[in-house]
């Protein structure tokens, strides 16, 4: 049950909020309610048996008979991590909105917590209809919270970022019909939706012919996921979400939604389509690589600081997709890690982004200047977040780029070559961007601040320390100490490499009793 | 069929059967009488909408009690020498039409261009209009459809042009009335061109021979055409949509929500129908055709509600599409061999549908405040701050348009396209779901004003009680059947199969 309860609890504590008559202890309770789930997905990892590659804590029961549609719920190692990653990241967006979201608080965090459970549960479902369900249902939140608390063009990037994503998913959705009505060949007759049963699937793939079952499904699910990433050219949605969400919406889209994405490569598109996937390995991975160089062109010339990090999620992102097709042991473990990396780092950046721009109310790189001299506290935590996302050695981005580079190597040398290019032109904007920012001669805000007592720059509060402190003790934890975490997914992903042609899942319970419980123990 | 009915008895069973018939009859006159025996002084509003919300539910249960072949006293199901047949078909979409028009008349109570004198009038109309809807639906004889189908629409039309509203809606009644009935006269000649080609306009006595028919006789094969022609005017199949957006815009709220709702789903239920005959299986023409009609009518009608600022202008685009939706469930209802799954997605869609266009009308309804106003997307704008409920409800309604799990129009769009998958149509259910993206855009942005721009939108200060109920209700039963589709989904397919 504790699978159930993780990906519910939050839906309960939305309705708690909604019915709650006070407005000034709202945001108390949203921070209780989600350290609880915090702690209630750490006792998730405490009963999840690291060694086994099987699908664990397994729940199934039916949901709609006359499809084989059940609600069929389980974990193993590729999701593990992103689930804590979820759980860990929502507590200290609910700190950080404190004061960047002034209005509707309330509304705020029902939907911050909707969000969690339909991101929660996309990790979590094993049938492929209930997965679709928590995927489109992550939208609606994500589309209130722009809309409603993001900027001045918040309405154009909401719709933007809604239809982008819609579009990608609907031919999903027919995919997932197609397969559905070919599964009676593995069930015995019965339609069924469940992953499992997928796997089981044997789709003819041609060599060359574009237009056969297997090389079509895995552009439907291919591109509903790329959009999501997103991968270049599809990622024109992601600068304009960002720069609009208010600072909670984008940690979250950069922590957890761009993963739903390159979980699903994993999930669904490697072991469902291997041939297609081997066969298109290139076409992503030169994606991959374009996204990487792009990003970072476009990045070491925006004149916004919020810009400037979206775009550099483009380029890391491109990472995650060499990594993931790739498709060898040091890639996928290194994307998987490169996942988390991304969620803490970017998140973190974005939070202090917030922060300054809550004090200065300007994001434009011009305007700063000498801010090191004063906020000193402020300037050290965003170096240190800096360096993780650059990727320097101690930190954990440097664990996870370079595993991925590995991989890129053993895939082809040159697309390594070219990827190392990102690390370095990475290191250039972002540099640079610390450079201008707190360093060099004082800008305006600063020169503005020392003159005027109503415009004086306030230090980090204790607030503020309190929601960056654990992102930064991760970023050295995992730089550090890499198998603390990565132990929990490597018997997954290698077993998922080494069998990726034919890919089984087994099945651990404890599982609810159910007329489909004979067909899982088969398995 | 024709020639042997020349003796007709009427039986226990037949007054049964079409006992939610003269139910609904009945009580359409209570409110008038009871208007005469007063001297033409009418009772209170409020009383002829209880009267008529109780000839609705007894109709209901009659119809569930009798239909279907379940009772021991009507084990034939079908009344008056076979041109009335009460099957699972019948049972569902009654109901449906009756649920439909139930909202429809509560809307009507509390609609200013609706409400007030002549209400027990309106009501009479409404209720024979809903006879006339389930002679639709369960006539199996062409001729019997025509009168269910002229009896539904001359109701209507009286409907909507005794409207308070001064200009617009005797307008839309009259360019209904005239293009309804050129449909209704092409209809009737292709009925002409059936009987005289086949020698019976019997439904069920021309599934043995259309498929063959359609392909030889080029007269019986012109009727077809003619008559479907003729549905495709009802439920506004592009281009014969062209007279939807001018009624539903010009009509007053309650009457353009009983009519996209309860009417179309009547009407689409004689299609259905029409369509299981398997002209369809005969002619790979045909089949040809409506496969386009139904992408035409979504694409148009979804790319028309883009552009659209008047709110009720865009919800008519948007039943335009989903009758295009729909359609595609009729072509593999109509294609498939000895399967409910097509009907049933049809059944269930149409029950979906009915929900949330109900729920979206009921809103516009809310917001007008005398029988003149006319309300653009752009008026809403602060509606969820002096309405959270009823905006979180409007919400609920678009989004379960849009498709948006776990809705139930979600799950109804899933059930349509699996039967489309599963009758080879898989690129009809691929522009399906092209289409569901385009129409996100227009669903979304109610929302957008509602919850992201300033304003001072709220509803009309008059009693707004019971659609404020009906509202809620329907928000709910969104939620409920989307999580729980399967159980409905399987009583449906059971009742049809």
């Amino acid at each position: 049950m504790i699978l159930t309860g993780i990906i519910f609890l939050p839906i309960l504590f939305a309705i708690v909020l909604t019915i709650w008559p006070q407005q000034s202890t709202i945001r108390p309770l949203a921070l209780g309610f989600s350290v609880i789930e915090f702690v209630l997905s750490l006792a998730l990892l405490k009963q999840f048996d690291q060694g086994s590659s099987a699908l664990q804590l397994v729940e199934q029961t039916t949901w709609i008979e006359r499809f084989g549609i059940s609600y069929f719920v389980g974990v193993d190692g590729i999701s593990l991590m992103l689930v804590l990653l979820t759980t860990f990241l929502v507590p200290i967006i609910v700190l950080a909105s404190w004061n960047s979201i002034s209005e509707k608080i309330k509304g705020f965090h029902v939907a911050l917590f909707v969000l969690q459970a339909a991101m929660l549960g996309s990790f979590l479902a094993m049938d492929a209809i209930l997965f679709y369900v928590f995927w489109e249902l992550s939208l609606v939140p994500m589309y209130f919270i722009v809309g409603i608390w993001g900027g001045s063009r918040r309405i154009y990037a909401t719709i933007k970022f809604f239809i982008y994503t819609m579009a990608g998913s609907v031919l999903m959705l027919l995919a997932i019909i197609f397969m559905m009505t070919l599964t009676p060949e593995v069930t015995g007759g019965n339609i069924s939706a469940s992953l499992l049963d997928f796997y089981k699937l044997n789709i003819p793939f041609v060599t060359g012919d574009f237009f056969t079952p297997q090389t079509l499904l895995f552009f439907a699910f291919a591109l509903a996921f790329a959009i999501k990433v997103p991968v270049f050219p599809l990622h024109t949605w992601l600068p304009d979400a960002h720069v609009e969400a208010p600072t909670p919406g984008s940690v979250i889209l950069a922590g957890v939604m761009l993963k739903m994405g390159t979980y699903c490569f994993l999930r669904w598109v490697i072991p469902l389509f291997p041939e297609a996937t081997e066969h298109y390995a290139w076409l992503f991975i030169a994606v991959g690589v374009i996204g990487i160089v792009y990003g970072a062109l476009v990045a070491m010339v925006q004149a916004d600081v919020k810009k400037l990090v979206a775009y550099s999620s483009v380029s890391h992102m491109g990472y995650i997709i060499v990594g993931l097709f790739a498709m060898n042991t040091y890639g996928v473990n290194g994307a998987l890690y490169q996942m988390l990396n991304h969620g803490i780092s970017t998140g973190a950046l974005f939070l202090l982004i917030g922060m300054i721009y809550e004090r200065t109310h300007s994001r434009e790189i011009s305007k700063y200047g000498g801010l090191a001299g004063a906020l000193p506290l402020f300037t050290i935590a965003f170096i240190i977040v800096t360096m993780s996302s650059i990727a320097v050695p101690l930190t954990n981005g440097f664990v996870g780029e370079f595993l991925i580079l590995l991989g890129a190597f053993e895939y082809s040398p040159a697309v390594a070559v070219i990827s190392v290019t990102g690390v370095v032109l990475g290191a250039a904007y972002m540099l640079w961007m610390v450079k201008r920012v707190f360093f060099g001669p004082k800008g305006e805000i600063v020169t503005v601040a020392e003159h005027d007592k109503a415009h004086a720059l306030h230090d980090l509060s204790f607030r503020e320390m309190a929601v960056l402190a654990p992102l930064i003790v991760l970023i050295f934890w995992m730089g550090i100490f890499p198998n603390h975490f990565m132990n929990y997914s490597k018997a997954s992903v290698d077993f998922l490499i080494q069998n990726k042609l034919n890919y089984q899942l087994s099945v651990v319970g404890p599982r609810a009793v159910s007329q489909n419980t004979a067909k899982v123990e088969e398995n | 069929m024709a020639t042997t009915a020349t003796t007709v008895t009427v039986g226990l069973a037949d007054i049964l059967l079409t006992s939610p018939l003269i139910v609904l009859f009945l009580f359409s006159l209570l409110p008038l009488t009871i208007k005469v025996l007063r001297k033409n002084v009418e009772q209170s509003p409020t009383a002829t909408l209880i009267e008529a919300l109780i000839g609705l539910s007894l109709a209901a249960a009659l119809l569930i009690i009798f239909g279907a072949g379940e009772s021991a006293l009507t084990t034939v199901p079908s009344a008056f020498n076979g041109q009335l047949l009460f099957d699972g078909l019948t049972k569902w979409m009654g109901l449906i039409a009756i649920i439909s028009a139930a909202g429809g008349l509560i809307l009507m109570y509390e609609n200013p261009a609706t409400r007030g004198n002549q209400f027990s009038e309106l009501i009479f109309l409404a209720m024979n209009s809903i006879v006339g809807m389930l002679i639709l639906i369960s006539a199996v004889d062409l001729i019997m459809v025509f009168i269910g189908l002229e009896l539904m629409s001359l109701c209507l039309y009286l409907m909507i042009a005794m409207s308070h509203e001064q200009k617009i809606s005797k307008e839309s009644a009259i360019k209904y009335f005239v293009l309804g009935s050129f449909a209704s006269a092409i209809f009737l000649y292709g009925v002409s061109f059936i009987f005289g080609s086949a020698g019976t306009v019997n439904i069920y006595e021309l599934i043995s021979q259309s498929a063959i028919l359609v392909k030889t006789n080029k007269i019986f094969l012109f009727g077809t055409v003619f008559v479907i022609l003729g549905f495709c005017f009802k439920v506004s199949i592009a281009p014969f949509h062209a007279w939807t957006p001018d009624v539903y815009q010009g009509a007053p709220t309650p009457i353009t929500s009983f009519m996209a709702t309860a009417v179309k789903a009547a009407s689409f239920a004689a299609f259905l129908r029409v369509l299981a005959a398997k002209p369809l299986v005969g002619s790979e023409n045909l089949f040809t055709v409506m496969q386009w009609l139904a992408v035409i009518t979504m694409t148009l009608g979804n790319v028309a509600a883009l552009v659209q600022t008047n709110l009720k202008r865009t919800l008519a685009y948007s039943s335009i599409a989903h009758s295009g939706y729909i359609l595609i469930g009729l072509i593999a209802a109509g294609i498939s061999q000895g399967s409910a799954f097509g009907a049933a997605s049809v059944v269930f869609y149409l029950f979906s549908y009915g929900l949330m266009t109900f729920g979206a009308f009921a809103i516009v309804s809310l917001i007008e405040k005398n029988e003149n106003s006319i309300v653009q997307t752009d008026d809403l704008a602060g509606f969820a701050k002096s309405q959270p409920l009823l905006a979180f409800c409007f919400t609920l309604f678009l989004l379960s348009l849009a498709g948006i799990p776990p809705l139930m129009g979600f799950f109804g769009k899933f059930y349509l396209f699996s039967a489309a998958v599963n009758e080879g149509l898989m690129w009809l259910a691929l522009w399906g779901v092209l289409n569901s993206v385009i129409s996100v855009y227009y669903y979304l942005r109610p929302i957008v004003v509602m919850y992201m721009k300033d304003g001072d939108c709220d509803i009309a200060d008059i009693s707004h009680f019971g659609t404020t109920v009906s509202v809620i209700v329907a928000a709910i039963l969104l939620v409920v059947f989307g999580l729980f589709s399967g159980p409905l989904f399987d009583l449906i397919e059971k009742g049809l199969g």
